[in-house]
C-alpha cells in the first residue's frame, strides 16, 4: 500500500518470531532461506511472496524483478489476490513502478480485483489509496464503484461521490478508451442529474439519501455538467430553487455563483449575468445574506457591462444605478474595502452609461460626468498606494477633452484649497504617472500629413498635448515629464520636513517620480517592445546615454526604496539586458523567491540565463537547484500531490482543480527552461549531463503534442502603460517570454545534441556486432527523423514564433544538422550521386552560422558595451558553431567505428559525405574559434584602466540632455553605480572565458 | 478593487504582491494544497482586478488527536488560523479583517468552540490587529520560533497562542483573562 513506498509492510501476525525479525531487520538473505522452507512446509503463497519481496532488496536483476513475474502471473490467474501478498508485491516493485512497469497493467487491476471480492473490509479504501497514488484512474473507478453498490445505504456520502468522481476523472483522462469515454461521461451526468432531481424533489434531503446535499456536491455538479453536458441543461439548472446560483447563495455558498458568471461571460450569455448580478446584490439589501456577501468589483463589473449590452440599456442601466444608489446608502456600514468597492462600481457605471445619457446637450466642454466621478474617486482615494492602478484604465478612456479637462481643472484641485505639501507632492507625483500613461493612448495624438507647407514631415503625429510633431510616444511630453518629475524629486529631497513625513505616507512619492522618469528615458532611449522580426541589436536602435541614465536613476532609487519588489524587479530585468547577470542576481537573490513562487517568478531572472553568464553556474551551490529540487520533490508522485486529503474530505471541487494544477505544473515552461538551462550550462562547461532529456523523470508527461503552459507572474512590475500599448516588460526582457513553441524547440535540440554525444559504455560488447550496429543505426535514423521533422514543423508553424533572432537561428541550424546527419548516415557508400540536398543543406547551415557572429568588435567603448548588451547571440553562435563541430565529428566517428567494425569497407560512408562534413566540422571549428577571441577581446578590453569613467562619459556625453538625471542622482551615487555595472561585466566575461571551448 | 472568493490552486501563480513582502512566509506546495484539499472553504483570497493575490486566509477546523484527549493541552474542535497576509498595497482597508471574519464565520458554521491562532510576541503590529478583533492571549508558548525576528543575538522567540470564543461557547470557557501567565512548551501544542 501506499505507505509502504520507502519501507516494508508489516508481515501478518501468523508469520513466526524468527521470520518476523529477519524482515524487520533487513535481513533479506535470511528472509529468503527462512520464507522458501515455510512455503515448501505450509505450501502458503503469502511466504512465496515474503520471499520474492526479500529478493528484490537484493542485487540482482532476476531477482529484483522475481516481483514482476509474480504479478504478472496473478493478473493472469483470475483469481482473487491475497491482500497482504500485494502489499509485500507492491513494495517489493515501487522502484520500477511508473517507469518500466505500470501500476494500472498489474498492481492496480488485482488491487480492483480484490476490493470487489471483499468490499465489506476497510482495507477496501486503502486500496483506492493506493490506485489513486499511483493515479491509475481504470481501477480506482472500479473500486470506487464496487464501494458505490456496497455502501449505497450508508450515511457516509463520500462513497457515491467518489465514483462519480472518479468516473468523471477518467472520462477526461487519457487512460479512458475511446470507447468508453462516451459511456463514463454519459454515466456521471446521468448520476449527477438523478442526485440533481432527487434534491429538487424532496422537501428535506436526509443523510443517507442519494441527492446532493453540499457545496462541494452541488458545484460538482455543475462541473460535470459544464464539461459533459449541454448549455441548455446548464442554463436551466442554473436557475432552479434549489440548486440554482442565487438558491445557493440564500445558504451563503458563494463559489457556484462566481464560477458561473465565468461562464456565463464566456458563453456571452448577458442576460444570464444581468439577472444573476442584480438577484445577488438584492439578496444582500434584502439581508437575506449579509450585505456586502457579493459586493466585488467583478461583481459590479459585470452587472454594469451585462446591463450596457441589455436591449433596453436604459432601463438596465437605470437598474444597476438603482441598486448601487441602495448600497451607496449602506455605505456607512460597510468596511474600507466594500467602500472603495461601492466608489469604484460608480466608476464602472458611469462609463459604461451611453454617452446621449452622460451628455444629453453634446456639451464639448471636457468637464465630463466620467471626469467628474474620477475627480471624486481620487478625492477619497488619492493617498492610497493603488490610486493610479485604480484609475488609470478610465482615464485611458476618456477622450482627449475630458483628458485636458481632468488633468488642468480636475487633478490639481484634489488635495483642497490649502494642502499640506505632502498631498501636494502626491499629487504631482500621480501627475506625472498619468501623463507618462497618457503619451501611450492614441487620443493623444492626431494623425497629421506626411507633407505640411512642401515640406515633408518626419514625424506621423501632432501631439495634442504640446501642439509639436511627435512620434508614438511624443517625445517632447516624455522629455517634460523626466524634467517635471525631476523636479518635484529635487523639492522632496531638498525639504526635511517634506522627508519626515514619507514614513508616514502609503508610498513614497519619490518611488512614484523615479518610475515615471525611468520608463520615460527608457522610452526616450528608444526601447520597445520585443518583435520578432526585430534586425538590430539593442546597441544599434537605443540612444546609451539615456538608457543608462534611467538604469542609474532606478537604482539609485532602488538604494533608497530597497523594499520596492517592483522597481527590484524592472532593474533586474534591465541589468539582464545590459549583460550584467551578477548584479542582476545580487538583486533577484533579497526577494526570497522560493519554493511554490518559483514556477511562476523564476523566469523572470532564469529564463536564457545560461546564454548571458554560464559563470554565475559555477557558484558553490548549483544555480538551478532549488527549481530543480522543487519540481522532483513536488512532482515525484505521479498522483496530484495531496489529492487523498481531497477525496477523504469531500472535496470535490478540489479534486478536480488540483488534477488540473498538477497536470499545468508537470507541462510547465519554467519546468523545461529549468532543465534546459542548467543542461546548457553543464555543457558549456564540458560537465557530464546525467540523463537524457526524454529519460528525464519530468519530462516524463511531455510529448510531441503537450501544449506547454507559461505561467509567468508578472503582477509585481511597475506598469504605468495603458491598454492601447505593451506592458513594461515586453520592452525589457532580452526576447520573447517563455513559450510553448520556445520549450518544444529547446527539447528536441537537446534530444538531438544527446544522441551525438551518447557514449557507449565501456563493457558494452555486443555478441553479434553486425546486429547491433544495424539497430544503432536504425535508432539513429528514427530519432534523427524525428528531431528534424518536429523542429522543421515547429519552426514552420506560425508566422511569428516567440523567439530571439539568435535563437532562431539557432533551432534553424540545428534542424538542418539533424537532417544532414540524417542524410550522412543514410547515403549507401555505393551512391554513384550522393544526395544533391547533403551539399544544400551543409551550404545552408554554413550561411546561416555566417549570420550569427556579425557584429564581433571591441575596438571602442561603445562597441565593447555593445558587445556586452549581445551576450545571448554570442552565445547561441557559440553553441550553434559546438552543435556544427559536434554534428559532423559525430558522422565521422561513425565512419570511422563502422570501417573498424566491418573491415572489408562496405559499411563506411560516402567519401562525398565524409569531404561535406569535414567541411562542416571546420566551418564549426571557425565559428567557436572567433567566438572564444571575441570573447578574449572583451576580456582585455574591460580590463583596461579607467571604465569607471567610460561608462561615465557614455551614461552623460558632453553633448547630452542629463540635467534632470543629475538633479536626481547626488552625492557621488553614480560613481559607485559604474563600479557595480562594470564589475559585474568582468564577472560575465570571466565566467566566459573559462567555459569549455572544444 | 477587491473581490473575494475561495481559493484556487492557479491562484499560487499570481502570489507575488503577498509572497514577495519579506513579512510572509511561502510554504511548499503541499502545504497550501493540503489546506485546499481538506478546508476549501476556509481558504480564502482577495483579488485585485487583474487577478493579482493581494491577500489571503489559509485556516482549518480540527481538534488535537484523540490520544490527547486526557492531556491538559487537549484542544477541541475549534478553527485554526494557519496564515493571514495581505500585501504592501492593500493594507489599512480592512482586508485581513474581512478574511478573519470569514474564517470566524465558517468556524461557527462547522460548530467550533474557537478560533485560535499563533503569533509572535514580538510582533506588535498584529497583536494589537487581533486584540481589536476580540482575540486574547491563551497561553504563552516558549521557544515556539526557530528564529527570532527581531534580535539575532536570540535563536528563538516565544509565541502567543491566542483566542477568540465562537457561538458555541456560551460561557467562555475556552478563554482566560491570565493567559500570558500560562507558560507551555512547543510539544504541548499541536
Amino acid at each position: 500500500m501506499s505507505n509502504y513506498a520507502y519501507s516494508p509492510p508489516p508481515l501478518k501476525n501468523s508469520v513466526d518470531m524468527q521470520l518476523q525479525s529477519a524482515f524487520s531487520d533487513g535481513n533479506w538473505p535470511t528472509v529468503v532461506r527462512l520464507a522458501s522452507k515455510r512455503f515448501a512446509t505450509f505450501k502458503d503463497p503469502y511466504y512465496e511472496a515474503i520471499k520474492i519481496c526479500a529478493e528484490s532488496q537484493l542485487d540482482g536483476t532476476a531477482e529484483k524483478c522475481a516481483a514482476l513475474v509474480a504479478i504478472d502471473e496473478l493478473v493472469k490467474s483470475k483469481k482473487t489476490p491475497d491482500i497482504d501478498a500485494l502489499e509485500l508485491y507492491e513494495f517489493a516493485c515501487r522502484d520500477f513502478l511508473g517507469y518500466e512497469v505500470e501500476y494500472a497493467d498489474g498492481l492496480g487491476p488485482l488491487r480492483a480485483r480484490w476490493v470487489k471480492a471483499n468490499a465489506t473490509s476497510p482495507l477496501a479504501v486503502q486500496c483506492l489509496q493506493s490506485c489513486l497514488m499511483y493515479w491509475d484512474l481504470v481501477s480506482a473507478q472500479q473500486i470506487a464503484t464496487t464501494l458505490d453498490k456496497t455502501f449505497a445505504n450508508s450515511p457516509d456520502r463520500r462513497y457515491m461521490f467518489w465514483s462519480i468522481t472518479l468516473t468523471f476523472l477518467l472520462s477526461i483522462s487519457p487512460q479512458c478508451t475511446e470507447a468508453s469515454r462516451k459511456i463514463y461521461s454519459m454515466l456521471t451526468v446521468r448520476q449527477l442529474e438523478k442526485a440533481a432531481d432527487l434534491t429538487e424533489s424532496s422537501e428535506k434531503l436526509e443523510k443517507t439519501a442519494r441527492g446532493l446535499l453540499t457545496e462541494e456536491e452541488v458545484c460538482l455538479y455543475y462541473k460535470v455538467l459544464l464539461s459533459h453536458g449541454t448549455k441548455e441543461e446548464f442554463l436551466t439548472r442554473l436557475q432552479s430553487p434549489k440548486l440554482g446560483a442565487i438558491a445557493q447563495l440564500r445558504q451563503s455558498r458563494k463559489l457556484l455563483f462566481c464560477e458561473a458568471l465565468d461562464v456565463l461571460e464566456k458563453w456571452g450569455k448577458w442576460d444570464h449575468i444581468y439577472n444573476l448580478c442584480r438577484e445577488a446584490l438584492n439578496l444582500g439589501l434584502e439581508e437575506v445574506t449579509t450585505p456586502f456577501l457579493v459586493c466585488d468589483l467583478r461583481i459590479w463589473k459585470k452587472f454594469a457591462s451585462s446591463a450596457s449590452k441589455a436591449t433596453d440599456n436604459d432601463a438596465a442601466l437605470a437598474e444597476v444605478q438603482k441598486t448601487l444608489n441602495k448600497f451607496i446608502e449602506l455605505k456607512d456600514k460597510a468596511t474600507p474595502m466594500y467602500k472603495k468597492n461601492i466608489s469604484l462600481a460608480l466608476l464602472e457605471t458611469t462609463f459604461k452609461l451611453p454617452s446621449t445619457t452622460l451628455n444629453p446637450n453634446h456639451d464639448q466642454s471636457g468637464l465630463s460626468p466620467r471626469v467628474v466621478q474620477i475627480g471624486l474617486y481620487l478625492d477619497q482615494y488619492y493617498e492610497r498606494l493603488a490610486a493610479f492602478d485604480d484609475i488609470k484604465g478610465y482615464v485611458a478612456d476618456l477622450s482627449f477633452e475630458e483628458i485636458k479637462s481632468f488633468m488642468d481643472d480636475v487633478l490639481p484641485k484634489i488635495p483642497g484649497e490649502n494642502p499640506e505639501n505632502k498631498n501636494e507632492i502626491i499629487i504631482k507625483a500621480m501627475e506625472c504617472k498619468l501623463r507618462y500613461l497618457l503619451t501611450t493612448c492614441p487620443q493623444t495624438l492626431s494623425p497629421q500629413s506626411s507633407v505640411i507647407d512642401g515640406e515633408s514631415q518626419r514625424k506621423p503625429y501632432k501631439c495634442r498635448f504640446c501642439s509639436r510633431p511627435a512620434s508614438s510616444p511624443c517625445e517632447f511630453c516624455l522629455k517634460k515629464i523626466v524634467s517635471d518629475a525631476a523636479d518635484t524629486y529635487s523639492k522632496i529631497t531638498a525639504d526635511k520636513e517634506l522627508l519626515a513625513a514619507i514614513p508616514g505616507l502609503d508610498r513614497d512619492p519619490r518611488l512614484d517620480l523615479a518610475v515615471a522618469m525611468g520608463t520615460a528615458l527608457l522610452k526616450l532611449a528608444g526601447l520597445r517592445p520585443y518583435s520578432s522580426d526585430a534586425t538590430h541589436s539593442l546597441w544599434e536602435v537605443i540612444q546609451p546615454s539615456l538608457l543608462f541614465q534611467a538604469v542609474l536613476l532606478l537604482d539609485n532609487q532602488l538604494q533608497i526604496t530597497p523594499n520596492d519588489n517592483g522597481l527590484r524587479l524592472l532593474l533586474i530585468q534591465l541589468y539582464l539586458l545590459l549583460g550584467c547577470a551578477s548584479y542582476a542576481y545580487q538583486l533577484w537573490v533579497p526577494m526570497g523567491v522560493k519554493r511554490t513562487i518559483q514556477d511562476a517568478l523564476s523566469p523572470l531572472f532564469f529564463d536564457r540565463i545560461s546564454t548571458i553568464a554560464p559563470g554565475l553556474f559555477q557558484g558553490t551551490r548549483p544555480l538551478m537547484e532549488p527549481l530543480r529540487t522543487y519540481y522532483s520533490y513536488t512532482l515525484q508522485n505521479p498522483s496530484p500531490l495531496r489529492i487523498w486529503d481531497a477525496f477523504s474530505s469531500g472535496s470535490y471541487t478540489s479534486i478536480l482543480d488540483m488534477t488540473e494544477y498538477d497536470k499545468t505544473l508537470r507541462t510547465s515552461c519554467t519546468l523545461m527552461m529549468t532543465l534546459v538551462e542548467e543542461r546548457r550550462a553543464t555543457r558549456s562547461f564540458g560537465g557530464k549531463i546525467d540523463i537524457d532529456i526524454d529519460d528525464h523523470p519530468l519530462t516524463a508527461d511531455i510529448f510531441d503534442d503537450t501544449v506547454l503552459v507559461n505561467k509567468t507572474d508578472y503582477g509585481s512590475f511597475p506598469n504605468l502603460e495603458s491598454v492601447y500599448g505593451a506592458p513594461i516588460q515586453e520592452y525589457l526582457r532580452l526576447g520573447p517570454g517563455l513559450s510553448n513553441e520556445r520549450s518544444h524547440l529547446h527539447y528536441y535540440t537537446e534530444k538531438y545534441l544527446d544522441l551525438l554525444t551518447y557514449k557507449v559504455p565501456q563493457p558494452y560488447k555486443p555478441a553479434k556486432p553486425a546486429d547491433a550496429a544495424a539497430r544503432e543505426k536504425a535508432y539513429t535514423l528514427e530519432v534523427l527523423s524525428h528531431v528534424s521533422e518536429t523542429l522543421t514543423t515547429l519552426l514552420q508553424s506560425s508566422q511569428s514564433i516567440p523567439l530571439t533572432p539568435a535563437e532562431h537561428t539557432y533551432f534553424s541550424i540545428l534542424s538542418l544538422l539533424s537532417s544532414a546527419v540524417s542524410i550522412a548516415l543514410s547515403t549507401p557508400r555505393t551512391d554513384s550521386h550522393p544526395p544533391e540536398t547533403l551539399s544544400l543543406l551543409t551550404t545552408s547551415i554554413k550561411s546561416a552560422a555566417g549570420t550569427l557572429r556579425t557584429g564581433f568588435s571591441t575596438t571602442s567603448t561603445e562597441k565593447i558595451i555593445g558587445s556586452l548588451t549581445e551576450l545571448h547571440s554570442t552565445a547561441l553562435a557559440r553553441d550553434t558553431g559546438i552543435a556544427i563541430k559536434q554534428s559532423a565529428a559525430f558522422v565521422l566517428a561513425w565512419n570511422e567505428k563502422e570501417n573498424a567494425r566491418d573491415r572489408s569497407g562496405r559499411s563506411g560512408l560516402h567519401k562525398e559525405v565524409i569531404s561535406e562534413m569535414k567541411a562542416l566540422e571546420a566551418a564549426g571549428v571557425k565559428v567557436v574559434g572567433e567566438v572564444k577571441a571575441h570573447f578574449g577581446k572583451l576580456k582585455e578590453g574591460l580590463s583596461e584602466s579607467g571604465w569607471l569613467d567610460r561608462v561615465l562619459e557614455v551614461t552623460f556625453p558632453e553633448d547630452g540632455e542629463d540635467e534632470a538625471v543629475r538633479r536626481v542622482v547626488k552625492g557621488g551615487e553614480e560613481e559607485e553605480w559604474a563600479g557595480r555595472v562594470v564589475d559585474s561585466w568582468r564577472e560575465s566575461v570571466k565566467g566566459w572565458v573559462s567555459v569549455n571551448w572544444q | 478593487m477587491a473581490n473575494f472568493r475561495r481559493f484556487r490552486p492557479e491562484d499560487l501563480n499570481k502570489l507575488s504582491k503577498c509572497n514577495l513582502d519579506p513579512l510572509t512566509e511561502t510554504y511548499e506546495l503541499g502545504f497550501y494544497l493540503q489546506y485546499y484539499a481538506k478546508w476549501p472553504s476556509l481558504f480564502q483570497v482577495a483579488e485585485d482586478q487583474d487577478g493579482n493575490i493581494i491577500g489571503y486566509i489559509m485556516g482549518k477546523l480540527e481538534s488535537s488527536p484523540d490520544v490527547y484527549k486526557f492531556s491538559e493541552h487537549y484542544l477541541p474542535w475549534h478553527a485554526h488560523i494557519t496564515a493571514v497576509t495581505v500585501a504592501p498595497e492593500a493594507r489599512r482597508l480592512g482586508i485581513g479583517k474581512m478574511l478573519t471574519e470569514q474564517l470566524e464565520a465558517a468556524g461557527d458554521d462547522g460548530n467550533a468552540w474557537f478560533v485560535d491562532l499563533f503569533v509572535r510576541k514580538t510582533n506588535y503590529k498584529a497583536i494589537k490587529f487581533y486584540e481589536s478583533m476580540g482575540y486574547s492571549v491563551f497561553r504563552v508558548v516558549k521557544d515556539y520560533y526557530g528564529e527570532h525576528s527581531t534580535d539575532p543575538t536570540q535563536d528563538s522567540e516565544d509565541a502567543y497562542d491566542m483566542r477568540k470564543p465562537l457561538k458555541r461557547d456560551v460561557k467562555r470557557e475556552h478563554v482566560r483573562e491570565d493567559g500570558k501567565n500560562h507558560e507551555v512548551e512547543p510539544t504541548d501544542v499541536w
